[in-house]
């Protein structure tokens, strides 16, 4: 436990920039529907006949001018992938950081037990990316609240919760990353973060690569699909929840025999 | 006969193709303060980071109070104190939250000791780390390898970065600590803390124990330092042997001057470096 309360003291500041400027951005966004209600109309038929486009962005499912189709096509990307470098980041950081600080020698002496302190790091990364998570709802629910308009509250739910999962996923990567790396590999992190992004517009768009979407988490927790199918891929999600076992499990394992500088 | 507190047996260790130690093997009885010499880089850091668990070795096994450092790290660390030689803490916190985290992790309430010996080093609770020079974090490393009173104390180059006052403020805490039954292991490059606080010592050379023996032994070698005037010239030099011989050899000489006198303990232990250099030649000539 004091682990736990060691990472989250030491880390508050970074997840309540990230919390502020992925959450504001969304919220932001939410508000200025109103304004763009009108042309949102118009324009919600041009991107419905731009074709790959539309698709790689769920424009071809989802109207731009109601608000549920909005906050699926606009805000949920925002929130995607500003969720998922910070997941990425607060993954790749929380392990390696102790070399690179040259902490390491001060931490692991202490009577604690290797496993036992991946153990609670990881649970530290867990915890910041759910209030990461809970802190931008809040957000976005205040913002429905001014603008007067919320998209389906299941929808909505099944859709943060698939964020939750790929967020988790994404930083649990990063995690194992972390428990391999003596220096922290933010850079890389980050990149993988917007490379998986990238991985889901591909398969969206080219069918020779439609298996990307096995890789890439962005695919199941895709908001549009989320809200025309009204429910998510349970396959995707097993996946999803196998990778971060066994990414977590790897970097347990790896880290349980590592020399440590 | 005292029980063996540290117990190294055989201990390999590789950084792949680089040396670290090569088959080394000690011991330390309980209430023993033991030196451990030798310059950078010769593997005093690799074994006591072996015997700490910070690091995997091939071969060999070290025990710990009577305990298995791989299989039983974390109930040896319960009882052990270390001082790393670069003592680094996370930059945003204050002094007293580290020494707090420290104890916290222990489950143990050292505030008491901890006050006791922030007064002796003068150490400020409420400084940042960040703030702190070198000097200083050694101090708050001391505390928090010390507040929870270890059976063990391992100090790797303690006294680096303390200035005079602090390092005999140091030493006495060590003695302290050691009369109430702590075993102290010192590794240092500092021949003459060694021989002021030690009393059982081990040289390292490049990955192996050269020389085990009690630091009065170590210093009173046979070895002696020898200065000759002689035809207007001036030579020093070590000699180990038969002093009649020595005599015999400077009878035919025309000597001014004659000073023989025992060597310092930075003398001994070069001289058993250049011993073990020369050995290390005969050797590989034998195997050509």
């Amino acid at each position: 436990m004091a682990i736990l309360k060691h990472e989250l003291k030491m880390n508050i500041k970074l997840l309540f920039i990230w919390m502020i400027c992925v959450g504001a951005s969304c919220l932001g966004c939410i508000l200025l529907f109103n304004g763009l209600k009108e042309s949102m109309e118009e324009m919600a038929l041009a991107y419905a006949q731009m074709g790959t486009f539309s698709t790689a962005l769920g424009l071809d499912k989802m109207n731009v001018s109601t608000m549920e189709g909005f906050y699926a096509t606009e805000v949920a990307i925002i929130f995607a992938i500003g969720g998922a470098m910070f997941a990425a980041m607060a993954g790749v950081m929380v392990l390696s950081k102790e070399e690179e600080g040259h902490t390491a020698e001060f931490l692991y002496t202490l009577p604690l037990g290797r496993f036992v302190i991946v153990f609670w790091k990881y649970l530290s990364v867990a915890v910041q990316i759910f209030l990461f998570n809970f802190g931008c709802i809040c957000l976005c629910l205040s913002g429905f609240a001014i603008a007067g308009e919320m998209p389906p509250g299941r929808e909505l739910l099944l859709f943060h919760g698939a964020q939750f999962l790929m967020h988790l996923e994404v930083g649990s990567v990063c995690f194992l990353i972390s428990a391999c790396c003596k220096r922290k590999q933010t850079g890389a992190a980050l990149g993988f973060a917007v490379l998986l992004y990238v991985a889901d517009l591909m398969c969206r768009i080219v069918p020779d690569i439609e298996n990307l979407k096995y890789v890439t988490p962005y695919y199941f927790s895709n908001a549009a699909d989320i809200f025309v199918k009204e429910s998510v891929d349970g396959t995707m999600l097993w996946l999803a929840v196998w990778v971060i076992v066994l990414a977590t499990g790897l970097a347990a394992v790896i880290y349980q025999k590592r020399d440590l500088s | 006969m005292k029980d063996k507190v540290i117990e190294i047996k055989n201990l390999t260790k590789s950084y792949g193709k680089k040396r670290g130690v090569d088959h080394i093997s000690l011991s330390v009885e309980k209430g023993d303060i033991f030196g451990f010499l030798g310059p950078n880089g010769a593997g005093k850091s690799t074994t006591i980071r072996s015997m700490l668990g910070l690091i995997r070795f091939q071969e060999g096994e070290i025990r710990l109070l009577q305990m298995d450092t791989v299989k039983q790290q974390t109930e040896i660390l319960k009882q052990v104190g270390y001082m790393p030689s670069e003592a680094m803490f996370y930059p945003s916190m204050k002094v007293k939250e580290v020494i707090r985290f420290a104890a916290k992790a222990r489950n143990m309430d050292c505030t008491k000791e901890a006050e006791k010996l922030c007064g002796i080093l003068e150490v400020d609770g409420e400084k940042k780390i960040e703030e702190l020079s070198l000097g200083n974090r050694k101090k708050v490393s001391i505390v928090c390898a010390m507040q929870h009173k270890p059976e063990i104390l391992i100090l790797d180059e303690p006294t680096s970065g303390l200035d005079p006052l602090m390092q005999e403020a140091f030493f006495q805490l060590i003695m302290e600590y050691n009369k109430q039954g702590c075993t102290c292991f010192l590794s240092s490059h500092v021949l003459s803390e060694v021989k002021s606080y030690c009393k059982n010592a081990a040289i390292i050379k490049e990955g192996k124990i050269i020389k085990k023996d009690t630091v009065s032994n170590l210093s009173q070698s046979n070895m002696r330092k020898i200065f000759v005037r002689a035809n207007g010239q001036e030579k020093e030099f070590s000699y180990t042997g038969d002093m009649k011989e020595l005599i015999h050899k400077l009878d035919g000489m025309e000597v001014e001057d004659v000073l023989i006198r025992e060597p310092s303990l930075e003398e001994i232990f070069m001289h058993y470096y250049e011993q073990s250099k020369e050995n290390n030649q005969e050797g590989s000539e034998t195997k050509h």
